[in-house]
């Protein structure tokens, strides 16, 4: 390996590879967020966290191409891009996985893997599909008994998994998971925890939004606080504290609070 | 996994080779019917159910009727007749767990990334549902379950079964872990320091075997080490035998979370190296610094550099007051091999009063991560063939299926 190669292989993790500045949204008179600045890097998990209302969906709908901002920019790998539409958004690669999983039921795993970018002109190409549906499970370490089975039949953590995996079909450089251990038992938590540091040892940027703060003290590389539309406190993983996460959260702390130079994105 | 089976191309190796596949499917996944094992191995179902019958019949795996999808089905699982042990490693951040039959065949492994400063109330209960759920996963039930060795990343005070000091483990403080976990499982449960039962794991099954006086050293975000002194585990007289992170090799070193300053923790532990390394806004972790060194990026290399000269200081110091003839580095840290591991042979042969020829071998973890889930494993064992008088009987039958597991033995050994 060259010295150059190095170089480069440095410059890709330390600058971001998703920039947003002053992002603001608001529908009618409900200002969703306000100049929130986040700047999210290859290869670690950033939590989003918040009360309800907070704003966590609407920012991570905006990089899912779902509602355009009202004002603010949007830098991806250092390029000012906007995201008018959620192929736009896959285009760019981000992936995002919504808390209702979009999976359909009714057809097997392979069906949902590819549902939508079918691979083979015509007829469809489904020995490939199959073996690449296996590949990408394997890398995730899935429990899946077999990819042609309804997906209806599968557990929560299965599921979970296999949405996980479909969003990975298009080599993404950014995954969004929406409360992805809401509504599963320990042992699919564990899995899904497992797979959350898998993705961000590959080198992918995982962004979580969870209100489980055990969940998200164990995965995150940082946490960003968001409180009425407002980024209100950022912590990096040796200098959070629960009793610090939640004073943000409620508001009993205020970014300001803090030294300016901890965990920030900015 | 393939590309280590050495004998190429004849019938016979193909055979071995389809039956380390279905033995490992069955070992990751826990109970699968037989068309599940198809699935998974690529192997065709008349291959599994010969190879399932042949290994059933060796006394490897056991097969049970059960349904899938409201079909009829062979659920196929290890065999397990002798009963059970569990090993738990809560690390700082990870939570590991293995169970085993008596004869260290692994059954069921789950493993998951811990909340920093975690409870030991909310783990424990997580403990015992997990553990319910592998169990289940095994085809086997609480009952089958002998013993739970549990190993903790703090010391650990046997004569109180709780954490020997204050403020290591904050969540833990005062907590009977032993007591807590034995009312809850309803089973034996034995309770030690992580670098301790990595030590015996080591010695039981790992770089250690057949060695009597070895040191094991646990290098990440704490660093520790484990003493075997005449093949027999020492954890002085209260549990704190054995804190090697807190030697001082600085007298005007950073401030420790001991309180002292100029420990090897201090300086060398995983929140130190982190330190120096942290640029930028990106969050790091033990684990990308050992990946960027690997990768060549001479940051990060000089870093884990420094901290094995500084380890090394501190196990030279140590060889010479017990004179292991083993040092085997384990941990987090203990994956980055020679880039530790060179510097600190360096420093220990450079001091050790024996000489370079009769230094203590320095080696690298052969069960790595496992090392302290495995060893509580081996604990669990270790007392309970001296507490329970049925396992008495039961080992005398392990030499028999000792043979049949030899060959899950050597393939767990080529992976």
């Amino acid at each position: 390996m060259t010295a150059y190669d190095v170089s480069s292989a440095r410059d890709e993790l330390l600058d971001p590879v998703i920039s947003m500045r002053g992002i603001s949204k608001s529908f009618g008179h409900i200002q969703a967020l306000r100049g929130v600045d986040l700047d999210l890097y290859r290869g670690e998990v950033v939590a989003l966290v918040g009360d309800n209302g907070a704003g966590k969906s609407t920012l991570v709908k905006i990089l899912a191409g779902v509602h355009p901002q009202d004002s603010g920019t949007i830098a991806f790998d250092g390029e000012n891009v906007s995201i008018p539409s959620p192929a736009g958004s896959q285009d760019l690669g981000i992936a995002t996985v919504f808390q209702d999983l979009a999976l359909c039921d009714n057809l097997d795993v392979v069906a949902n893997l590819f549902l939508g970018r079918e691979l083979g002109h015509g007829p469809l190409d489904e020995e490939a599909m199959e073996q690449r549906s296996w590949e990408l499970l394997r890398q995730l370490g899935a429990r899946v008994p077999s990819v042609r089975v309804a997906v209806a039949t599968l557990s929560g953590g299965q599921r979970q998994t296999v949405a996980i995996a479909r969003s990975l079909v298009g080599e993404p450089s950014v995954v969004m998971l929406d409360e992805p251990t809401a509504a599963l038992g320990i042992a699919q938590t564990a899995e899904v925890l497992n797979l959350i540091e898998l993705l961000r040892d590959r080198g992918l940027c995982v962004v979580l939004i969870s209100h489980n703060m055990a969940d998200v003290q164990a995965v995150a590389d940082r946490v960003i606080v968001l409180r009425l539309g407002r980024v209100n406190g950022r912590f990096r993983a040796p200098e959070m504290s629960y009793e610090d996460i939640i004073a943000s959260i409620t508001g009993a702390m205020n970014l300001g609070d803090r030294k300016p130079d901890s965990g920030g994105a900015k | 996994m393939e590309a280590h089976r050495r004998t190429p191309g004849s019938q016979t190796s193909l055979r071995e080779a389809n039956r380390g596949r279905i033995v490992d499917a069955v070992k990751k996944y826990g109970g699968l019917s037989q068309i599940e094992l198809a699935g998974l191995t690529g192997l065709s179902p008349a291959t599994v159910s010969n190879i399932v019958k042949e290994l059933s019949g060796a006394g490897v795996l056991t097969t049970a009727p059960g349904t899938r999808s409201g079909r009829r089905a062979q659920n196929v699982t290890l065999a397990h007749a002798l009963g059970l042990v569990a090993g738990v490693h809560y690390s700082t951040r990870h939570l590991r767990i293995a169970v085993s039959d008596a004869s260290y065949t692994v059954v069921a492994e789950t493993h998951m990334p811990l909340a920093k400063d975690h409870r030991a109330d909310s783990e424990l209960d997580r403990l015992t549902l997990l553990l319910a759920d592998m169990l289940e996963s095994a085809g086997a039930g609480m009952l089958d379950l002998l013993a739970v060795g549990v190993a903790l990343p703090a010391p650990v005070d046997q004569r109180t079964g709780t954490v020997a000091r204050r403020g290591i483990l904050r969540g833990w403080d005062g907590v009977e872990v032993a007591d807590v976990l034995q009312r809850s499982l309803k089973r034996p449960v034995f309770v030690d320091t992580d670098a301790n039962a990595a030590a015996l794991g080591e010695l039981r099954m790992g770089a250690a075997r057949g060695k009597n006086d070895v040191v094991y050293v646990d290098v990440g975000d704490r660093i520790g080490a484990g003493l075997v002194l005449g093949g027999r585990v020492y954890s002085g007289h209260g549990g704190m035998a054995g804190e090697l992170g807190h030697t001082v090799i600085q007298e005007d070193g950073p401030p420790c979370e001991c309180g002292n300053r100029g420990c090897v923790q201090a300086i060398a532990g995983g929140n130190a190296l982190i330190q120096k390394l942290q640029t930028g806004n990106r969050g790091l972790k033990l684990q990308d610094v050992i990946v960027r060194a690997m990768a060549g990026d001479s940051d990060a290399i000089r870093a884990i550099a420094d901290a094995g000269t500084a380890i090394g200081v501190a196990t030279a110091n140590l060889s010479n007051l017990l004179d292991p003839e083993r040092i085997v580095i384990g941990g987090e840290l203990g994956r980055a091999g020679e880039l530790l591991l060179g510097p600190m042979r360096r420093e220990v042969e450079r001091a050790v009063l024996a000489g370079t020829r009769f230094a203590p071998e320095i080696v690298q973890s052969q069960l790595g991560q496992n090392a302290s889930a495995m060893g509580a494993m081996a604990m669990a064992v270790d007392r309970v063939s001296l507490n329970a008088d049925e396992t008495q009987i039961a080992t005398s039958q392990i030499a028999t299926t000792q043979i049949a597991t030899t060959q899950i033995a050597a393939e767990e050994h080529r992976e």
